[in-house]
């Protein structure tokens, strides 16, 4: 009697999780497979994670070089997000921020990525404001095809990127494994005009390997293993580029499932990463001292997530704890004199435990709420005597241990009325400083030539947000709209403290983190698609964002008004694709925190994608040109401006058996 | 059963024992097979032995100041490396009994006059160099151990040498004075921890104390400052005049980037200078000083610019 009521609750979350994916601050890109309707790289499975991120709404990416560039959502940099692998906690080794997690797995590793923007995140995330991302492993699965084979080859003629994949699977009743290999080469590129921006270069190796086994009819133990290594990374927009970051990520997890019942699964995950950043300045000319700057971040940590069903709700409760550590320092080697030694992150160990809730519930078939919270508890500790002592001149009466209390909390409403979907949400949340914000030492900021130091005594910073969104969808046209604020208390940001003396040679000044009395960011998007014929579409976003601070000045790194508008067309097995995309000029820039205007920018690409499959063969072909106009061009979260990549030509094959 | 319970027992009594030996740790650390307290009174007890003993382990003698008297006693002189060198040197002083090897309670070092014999062509010239006075016992210190300092201007080179001459008086039966010959050496590069500067028709001498002790973070800063004496073959004496010495520490090797809330140099009582310098970061350190008239406030010595826009007069010290 159960199971009926039970499909059909089924039935209707899966027709509202489509339109829930519109406004419900929810979005995902898929990276392995194609299935239609979902977001993906137009590259294909061979793009980099980077690419498939620019897919997400509410996502910006900071690029630093041709590699590893940082996700930004809604405005918002890594301080204010949460990224998690598979729920797993992970965090950056480099202090400069070299190393975003993002740039520690492959697209290879990947099934998708999923987005929670704002303060409803998901079980595993602590201390989102802007938002969490949650890149999930990709598994064989169980009775899933018995075997199934990856191939995949990349390339492309700017900058001689060459991508090689390959992976297996295999997959029965009771186990599962896959695993593979990938390699990613690039030379430097060229940006528009022909010039090669030097240091651009870098490579990369990934291997993994998931395993699965069920041990009884409702029991299923499942592992994962990621080892990744990029050496020769070089970042043009910095001073030093990267001779090795390497990780080493390990998980496993025991699920229960329950037949007939309000508890649906109990899963529990132990897991542990290291990551090691060394800096490199060997390769750079003119470098007035040679510098060692290592880095090392290792994490482990717990959780259990229990789902449950009733007939209106769906309930998730979690409990995770994470222990990581993080070091850093620094070395120069002035000629012939003695080496100069500093520690620039002392050894920091941060020992977290958090309790959350999230629960979805329909309240009538066309009107949804859904909360979530979360409490967590931290510890923090600086082991590093002589980082501690450094650190104790400028604030003499800091301690080496703190604890931080943080929770977040959020609810929206959605109401689906025939054709529209309307959405309302709001939320508080508060995030403990980074280690970076409270205990960094002389860190260089290439963007405003500053060097850093953290201040041990800042407070929580916390925000309220309040967002909406509105869509209307029928056969042809879907239309929606966005927008969201977060109010700022306590904003951490670096302040000039003028009368201390930059370290870094060369430097501005010193700038130490503080907080502001209140800040505020809004962030709103508009999207359109058309389906004209069932052949030909026509897909356009426009978004824009505003910062301030507590003096009513724009906030660094905020994007301008920007612009997509595509076509595309549908021929056979072959869709082709053009784009037109751009931005403003950047009247909101932020010349109080150094940032400098950014020019407007306009530019086409074009893609082509023909799958072909035979049997149990697909075979999928990727064509495109990317700048087909060979504009030379710069976007606001190009850090230090470095110009992006000139015309490119790429093609790409992916054969699956 | 019966077994288990006698090696029980047996454990726990030897358990017992050992925890309840008061004298476990006098056989650790060596002190009674070096020596012997016999109930005599010209020595230590065995506690202000002890203390002077575990002392002494932290430094290192000086072979060429030490001596045997009478065939009775032994004088042992130490400083922190073993050396003297250019610059600040603390040298403690005990003198033991021959047959127990114990530390004479009542000694007195004094007139400690350090003599540099400088051969230029054919003519030679003597000069002293500051001092810290008669040994003194340390606060909270058993009496038997004695300390002064020395301040070397310069380092024994080739011919040009220093010996340094004191009275020994012990357990006040009358001062012998004793001669010797040392070898002082120069500082690494990178550490430059004697200054001197003139004002008022004399010549003073900074003399920055140990400040290889340093470590990142916030240290204390100590000096002493002496007046040249006249003849100079008189060792200098703490001056009489009051100072107050302000101090920048900068990195050269960095573009002179400084430090913050570094305290000047103040007297106090026991006639040093003290304040606080903040390092924050190992390396070279320019400590660049600028001396004050501690009543008027004028500037005596130092506070030019001529040094990358700070102090020609500074101390180079590498942590």
């Amino acid at each position: 009697m159960l199971t009926p009521i039970f499909l059909s609750i089924i039935n209707c979350l899966s027709v509202n999780s489509d339109t829930i994916l519109l406004s419900h601050n929810l979005d995902e890109v898929v990276i392995s497979s194609s299935t239609p309707g979902k977001k993906r790289s137009l590259k294909g499975s061979v793009a980099s994670i980077d690419e498939h991120l620019r897919e997400l709404s509410h996502v910006e990416l900071i690029r630093r070089g041709s590699y590893a560039w940082e996700p930004v959502v809604n405005n918002m940099q890594t301080e204010r997000l949460s990224v998690t692998i598979d729920g797993m906690k992970i965090f950056y080794a480099c202090t400069d921020k070299m190393d975003p997690v993002t740039s520690y797995v492959e697209s290879g590793n990947l099934q998708t990525i999923n987005l929670n923007s704002g303060l409803a995140g998901n079980p595993q995330s602590t201390g989102n404001i802007g938002g969490s991302l949650d890149l999930r492993l990709r598994r064989a699965g169980f009775d899933a095809e018995p075997w199934r084979s990856n191939i995949s080859v990349g390339h492309e003629l700017n900058g001689h990127l060459q991508v090689y994949g390959a992976d297996v699977a295999i997959s029965r009743s009771n186990v599962y494994a896959n695993t593979g290999v990938f390699f990613r080469h690039a030379n430097n590129y060229k940006t528009g005009g022909g010039d090669e921006l030097e240091f651009s270069q870098f490579q990369k190796v990934n291997t993994f390997c998931n395993l699965g086994f069920r041990s009884s009819e409702n029991s299923v133990v499942e592992g994962s293993f990621i080892y990744d290594c990029a050496t020769n990374v070089g970042y043009p927009a910095l001073a030093m580029d990267v001779a090795k970051a390497e990780a080493i990520i390990a998980a496993i997890s025991y699920k229960h499932t329950y037949n007939n019942s309000f508890i649906t699964s109990w899963e529990t995950k132990v897991y542990a990463n290291r990551l090691i950043h060394n800096m490199d300045d060997t390769h750079r000319h003119n470098v007035v001292m040679h510098m060692d700057m290592p880095g090392s971040s290792k994490t482990a940590g717990i959780y259990s997530l229990l789902n449950a069903m009733s007939a209106r709700h769906t309930l998730r409760f979690n409990f995770d704890m994470y222990y990581n550590r993080l070091f850093a320092d620094m070395t120069m080697y002035p000629d012939e004199a003695t080496p100069m030694y500093m520690v620039t992150w002392p050894d920091v160990g941060s020992l977290c435990g958090g309790l959350s809730f999230a629960d979805d519930i329909i309240i009538t078939d066309k009107l949804n709420l859904g909360m979530s919270g979360k409490i967590a508890i931290q510890h923090q500790r600086l082991n590093n005597d002589e980082g501690y002592n450094a650190q104790k001149v400028f604030f003499p009466h800091m301690l080496n241990s703190y604890k931080q209390l943080t929770g977040r909390m959020a609810a929206h409403v959605t109401w689906s009325p025939n054709l529209w979907q309307i959405s309302l949400g709001s939320g508080w949340g508060s995030r403990a400083p980074s280690v970076t914000e409270a205990y960094g030492y002389y860190l260089n900021n290439t963007f405003d030539r500053f060097d850093y130091i953290g201040n041990p005594h800042l407070h929580n910073e916390s925000a309220i947000e309040a967002n909406a969104a509105i869509a209307f969808r029928n056969n042809r046209l879907t239309i929606s709209a966005d927008a969201n604020i977060f109010l700022f208390s306590n904003y951490i940001i670096g302040r000039e403290e003028s009368r201390l003396s930059a370290m870094t040679i060369g430097a501005t000044g010193v700038k130490v983190y503080r907080n502001l009395a209140n800040a505020q960011i809004i962030n709103s998007s508009l999207n359109a698609e058309w389906r004209i014929l069932r052949s030909l579409s026509w897909n356009a976003k426009l978004s824009y964002g505003i910062g301030r601070d507590d003096e009513g000045d724009p906030l660094p790194l905020i994007a301008p008004l920007e612009y997509q508008s595509s076509i595309a067309l549908t021929i056979g097995k072959t869709r082709t694709l053009f784009t037109a995309l751009g931005a403003a000029k950047q009247t909101n820039y932020a010349p109080k925190y150094a940032e400098v205007q950014t020019p407007a920018y306009f530019i086409v690409n074009m893609n082509s994608e023909y799958t072909k499959r035979l049997g149990r063969h697909s075979i999928t072909l990727t064509i495109g040109i990317e700048n087909l106009l060979d504009r030379n061009y710069s976007t606001y979260s190009d850090w230090n401006n470095i110009p992006q990549k000139g015309r490119n030509l790429y093609a790409n094959v992916n054969w699956t058996w | 059963m019966k077994n288990i319970t006698l090696f029980a027992s047996l454990f726990m009594s030897a358990a017992i024992f050992t925890a309840c030996n008061e004298n476990d740790d006098i056989i650790d650390d060596g002190f009674t097979n070096e020596i012997t307290i016999d109930g005599d009174v010209d020595c230590c007890s065995a506690e202000e032995a002890r203390i002077v003993y575990n002392f002494l382990k932290n430094v290192k003698e000086i072979p060429e100041l030490a001596d045997t008297i009478d065939g009775t006693y032994r004088l042992h002189a130490y400083t922190a490396s073993g050396k003297l060198q250019t610059g600040f040197n603390y040298i403690y002083f005990v003198v033991t009994k021959l047959k127990n090897a114990n530390y004479v309670k009542d000694i007195a070092i004094e007139n400690l006059t350090p003599i540099m014999t400088m051969h230029m062509g054919e003519k030679t010239m003597s000069h002293s160099t500051p001092i810290g006075g008669n040994a003194t016992t340390l606060s909270d210190a058993p009496e038997a151990l004695k300390r002064t300092w020395v301040s070397f201007l310069m380092p024994t080179a080739g011919e040009d040498g220093w010996t340094i001459s004191y009275d020994l008086n012990i357990l006040s039966q009358g001062a012998e004075t004793y001669k010797k010959t040392i070898a002082v050496d120069a500082l690494d590069d990178g550490q430059a921890w004697i200054k001197t500067f003139k004002a008022n028709d004399n010549v003073y001498i900074l003399s920055l104390v140990e400040p290889n002790k340093w470590q990142t973070g916030t240290n204390e800063i100590k000096a002493y400052i002496s007046k040249k004496s006249s003849p100079i073959t008189t060792p200098y004496a703490l001056a009489s005049e009051q100072f107050i010495v302000e101090q920048v520490p900068t990195m050269p090797d960095m573009g002179n980037h400084s430090s913050p809330d570094n305290t000047s140099l103040t007297l106090q009582d026991d006639g040093s200078y003290v304040g606080n310098i903040n390092l924050t970061m190992t390396g070279l350190w320019r400590i660049h000083l600028t001396v004050r008239n501690a009543d008027t406030n004028e500037i005596v010595a130092g506070g030019d610019d001529e040094s990358d826009g700070f102090s020609s007069l500074f101390w180079d010290v590498t942590i």
